[in-house]
């Protein structure tokens, strides 16, 4: 009677799935190097406590989300097109009537050059697998950066943009470049 | 003269067995076939999965198997311990048995010198750290990342947004995980605790809505899911992912997504007090720093693979600098780091060197065992032959009484 139940036993815990619990206590740390003074795109933010990062995607280098339901996205990309089709490409997903010169934007100090604010609310179109969707806000920057352009962009319902706007600007001052593991040119 | 025959003790039975040289032989047999089937194995699991399984520490007993995962060949020793088997044999047989005299001191010197390269083998295998340090041309680096290993690391920001020295939760916590293990992760120096489950050693992350219908299947967090990919047989291509809970006094206060795909890191609250987490390729901090001037490269012809290299580089230690230019199989040297170049490319018209830096204590021990072994055979085959020459090799007959 032993054998075969011994048997069972052994049969039943040879099959069963493989599940385990463990704890580990962690204390181990790590000296600093240049590995922590690498930033995306060479820039070093400095955002709000209430914005949180998530992993960043091919178009968006820096992404956050914050606001009810972490509803509101802010997310930075860096792109051609340059500063007015960048910022008329917002306008039209408001459907929105295009810009004809930068004059209609505000002028801010970005990351040492102008850049320009762009504002927008509105029911937003559906574009680049995003649905569309009713009274939305868009605040952001279009800024030149060489034969690139540095867009930093928020997207939500239109109370909740304009709730972080003050939080966004604030932001925008922290933006800098650092290059610390860049060999300086002789 | 009559001589009784001593009855041999335990002891001294088992001394013979194990000074033997049929444990000799069947090591030697065992490493034949451990080596075959090692070989023929890592052509589908790979080298990296090969060496684990047939040659690591860990690894006691060996099944091969097909590329269908079929065993092939009745359960052999762990190549490791084989060798650990050999070495005792080598020393009881090759050394202690031995007869001590100016006819053995060469064969004596010659064990010696094979014994310590096993050892040189086993130190290594155990203490041996590498990794890469890659430099995109006109940059420095002062760090060298791990090619198999990743490690999570948790870290806060300070007031200025800079990261102060990270936690580390190394793989060697990770690597054994499976997708339905808990780890539970205790952070005495942190105000929160972690839950990490669905630990998938390759994998890739997506965003749920290009894939809205893997996506169901998964856990989607922030609009990002992980999912199993199948194993690559380069080791370093294999990207681990999780999923983390964060909890403070038990109780969830954020579930995140880590994937080793996404280079940098994720962002949470406690506290009032914002942390990044990220899973990384294990960071191994440098006690020099180099600066990548120049590198220069060639391609096979018709191919991205690079035939030729060279990398003009400073090394800076506290404050002093030296200049070096790093050729294939001429690498630079730092007490006992060894670092040369091992890949060179250069995409979108911007070099980078790769840099592979090994730390290994034993990294001399077998050279200097081969040069004792063969001063010592030397001296052992000169001294035979004057021996012989001068008659001294041949036993007088011994007249009939």
């Amino acid at each position: 009677m032993r054998i075969p139940a011994l048997l069972a036993l052994m049969t039943v815990l040879l099959t069963s799935c493989h599940e385990s619990e463990r704890a580990i206590s962690v204390t181990e740390t790590r000296e600093l190097t240049l590995f922590d003074l690498k930033y995306q795109a060479n820039i070093k933010d400095l955002p709000p406590l209430e914005w949180r990062r998530i992993p960043g995607t091919e178009n968006r280098a820096l992404n956050y989300v914050t606001g009810p339901d972490d509803s509101v996205e802010i997310f930075m990309g860096v792109f051609g097109g340059g500063v007015l089709p960048n910022a008329n490409r917002w306008l039209g997903q408001f459907g929105l009537d295009p810009a004809t010169g930068l004059d209609s934007f505000t002028k801010i100090e970005i990351l040492g050059k102008d850049g320009y604010i762009v504002e927008a609310s509105g029911d937003l179109e559906a574009s680049m697998g995003n649905e569309g969707a009713k009274d939305q806000g868009l605040l952001g920057f279009v800024r030149q950066s060489g034969e690139e352009t540095i867009t930093l962009k928020m997207v939500g319902s239109a109370i909740d943009v304009a709730a972080q706007k003050e939080a966004f600007l604030a932001y925008v001052s922290s933006l800098e470049f650092i290059d610390t593991h860049i060999l300086e040119t002789p | 003269m009559s001589q009784l025959k001593k009855e041999r003790t335990i002891g001294q039975k088992i001394f013979r067995v194990l000074a033997g040289f049929e444990i000799a032989v069947v090591c030697f047999a065992l490493l034949l076939l451990l080596t075959f089937f090692g070989t023929i194995e890592q052509s589908w699991i790979g080298l990296y999965q090969a060496i684990e399984k047939y040659f690591d520490i860990d690894s006691f007993l060996v099944v091969p198997r097909n590329a269908s995962d079929k065993i092939i060949f009745f359960p052999l020793p762990g190549a490791y311990w084989v060798i650990v088997v050999l070495s005792i044999n080598m020393f009881l047989g090759g050394i202690v048995r031995m007869r001590k005299g100016w006819r053995t001191a060469g064969v004596l010197v010659s064990h010696f010198a094979i014994l310590f390269m096993l050892i040189a083998g086993a130190v290594s295998s155990v203490l041996k750290k590498e990794g890469m340090m890659m430099i995109y041309q006109g940059e420095k680096s002062d760090f060298a990342q791990s090619y198999h290993d990743s490690d999570i690391e948790i870290f806060a920001y300070d007031e200025n947004g800079d990261r102060t020295q990270p936690v580390v939760i190394s793989s060697d916590h990770l690597n054994p995980l499976q997708e339905n293990d808990i780890l539970s992760v205790d952070l005495p120096d942190l105000p929160f605790d972690l839950q990490l489950t669905g630990y998938l050693s390759a994998s890739t992350m997506a965003l749920a809505k290009n894939q809205p219908d893997l996506a169901k299947e998964n856990r989607v967090i922030d609009g990002f899911f992980i999912h199993e990919v199948e194993r690559s047989t380069t080791q370093e291509e294999n990207l681990p992912g999780c999923y983390v809970t964060i909890q403070k006094e038990g109780a969830p206060v954020q579930e995140l997504l880590l994937c080793n795909l996404n280079p940098h890191p994720i962002s949470f609250v406690v506290d009032g007090t914002r942390y990044g987490i990220q899973m990384t390729r294990k960071i191994w901090p440098m006690p020099f720093e180099v600066e990548l001037h120049k590198t220069v490269g060639e391609y096979y012809p018709g191919t991205r693979k690079a035939s030729w290299f060279q990398s003009d580089v400073t090394k800076v230690t506290d404050g002093s600098r030296e200049d070096y230019a790093i050729v294939m199989n001429e690498p630079m040297r730092h007490g006992g780091f060894t670092l040369y170049q091992a890949r060179w490319d250069a995409p979108q018209g911007r070099p980078f060197s790769g840099f592979a830096i090994v730390n290994n204590p034993s990294d001399k021990w077998p050279e200097y065992a081969l040069y004792v072994s063969a001063i010592a055979l030397g001296f052992h085959f000169v001294f035979m032959l004057v021996r012989y020459s001068s008659g001294g090799g041949r036993k007088p007959k011994t007249p009939a009484s």
